[in-house]
């Protein structure tokens, strides 16, 4: 859904330290993004491409990483994927916040980050 | 039917990354310039969950609470908030932030009651972020208040990935959304702490049952408190304050 925003500070980050460190060109830029964010890779991988021309990292390869989603439990301790409701009226299984193992609620340990793990750049 | 793919796929990859073979030759090809792999680990997201622990702070430090109200357009967020102010303005200091895209129209509604209500226009954006919140908290005298309800901009995907440094969210659906708009949005009420299920005066003859509606957020998360309200009549006001905590 806002893949242009959070793509625009991908690239202006990816450029504030490819300026920081007097590079020439970005060639490589690597990213995590969570399975539970409402970010299409497809339309970052657009966007991206559109953000960076005319840019030392345009043409850069962008390499996405999807972290899954997973939850734990405070009370027996599970840690793990999401427990899915498969009533037929839903025609999807639907995520729900029910441990698998125990029943009570959990959190959510991981699955909503969209981090730039790193960036690889040509120097002079 | 299938969807078009994006021009984007439709490209051979080569065209599209020009550098994707001459980068190999690139890193060999030291003599150039030496290549540079810095470790970075920032996240986009918690730059705004940053700020949002810094607006809580913040509140807290003012000894108010913030309530986030989100829902679908037409839910009845700004009627619930309407109802919620009469029921609370003898025991609270309460001040509303309301979001929208544009006009100010729900600001003014909710501003007769007597409360200190700042609208916040979006111009395009369709969630409230961290920092709107934060821009909006510089405008008010946080000594004078004691409770922040803030409307989010009507959408039921957006608002869940921007916290904005409230104690509690709440999630207000309608039954003239039909009978599947939890199950099909579960990651909202996944952020819920109340659901108030809005229009119960309306669920006869829209043929929508709202145990199921109810059973549908308990499902997806279970520490959800469910309150079924009628904002015309008042119902379920008192009970979605008391689920709030207030």
């Amino acid at each position: 859904m806002h893949e242009f925003s959070i793509t625009s500070q991908i690239v202006q980050n990816v450029l504030a330290e490819a300026e920081k460190r007097g590079a020439k060109k970005v060639t490589e830029v690597n990213l995590t993004i969570g399975k539970l964010t409402f970010l299409g890779l497809e339309q970052v991988r657009f966007a991206y491409e559109v953000l960076t021309k005319g840019t030392i990292a345009e043409g850069s390869r962008l390499v996405i990483e999807e972290q899954e989603g997973f939850v734990k439990c405070s009370n027996c301790g599970y840690q793990g994927g999401f427990k899915y409701e498969d009533d037929p009226m839903y025609h999807v299984p639907v995520p729900t916040l029910k441990c698998p193992k125990c029943g009570s609620t959990v959190s959510i340990a991981s699955g909503k980050e969209c981090t730039i793990r790193n960036i690889k750049m040509l120097v002079k | 039917m299938r969807r078009q793919p994006l021009l984007l796929t439709k490209k051979p990859i080569g065209r599209l990354f020009p550098t994707l073979a001459p980068l190999k030759k690139g890193v060999v090809k030291a003599e150039e310039g030496e290549i540079y792999d810095v470790e970075l680990s920032k996240d986009l997201l918690k730059a705004n969950q940053r700020l949002a622990d810094e607006n809580k702070q913040l509140l807290h430090e003012n000894g108010a609470k913030a309530i986030d109200i989100m829902g679908a357009i037409g839910s009845g967020k700004t009627s619930l908030i309407e109802k919620l102010v009469r029921v609370l303005k003898d025991r609270y200091r309460i001040a509303v932030f309301k979001g929208d895209l544009t006009t100010t129209i729900d600001a003014e509604l909710i501003a007769r009651h007597g409360v200190e209500t700042v609208a916040i226009t979006t111009g395009k954006e369709c969630h409230l972020d961290a920092n709107l919140v934060r821009k909006a908290l510089q405008k008010l005298n946080l000594k004078i208040i004691n409770l922040l309800l803030i409307e989010n901009v009507g959408n039921l995907i957006c608002p869940a990935e921007f916290p904005l440094g409230s104690d509690k969210r709440l999630v207000v659906v309608s039954v003239t959304e039909g009978p599947y708009m939890i199950i099909k949005h579960p990651f909202i009420f996944m952020d819920a702490d109340v659901v108030a299920i809005n229009k119960t005066d309306l669920a006869k003859p829209m043929g929508v049952d709202v145990k199921r509606l109810e059973r549908d957020v308990k499902t997806i998360n279970p520490k959800a408190k469910v309150v079924a309200t009628n904002c015309r009549t008042g119902e379920g006001i008192e009970g979605v304050a008391k689920a709030l905590g207030l």
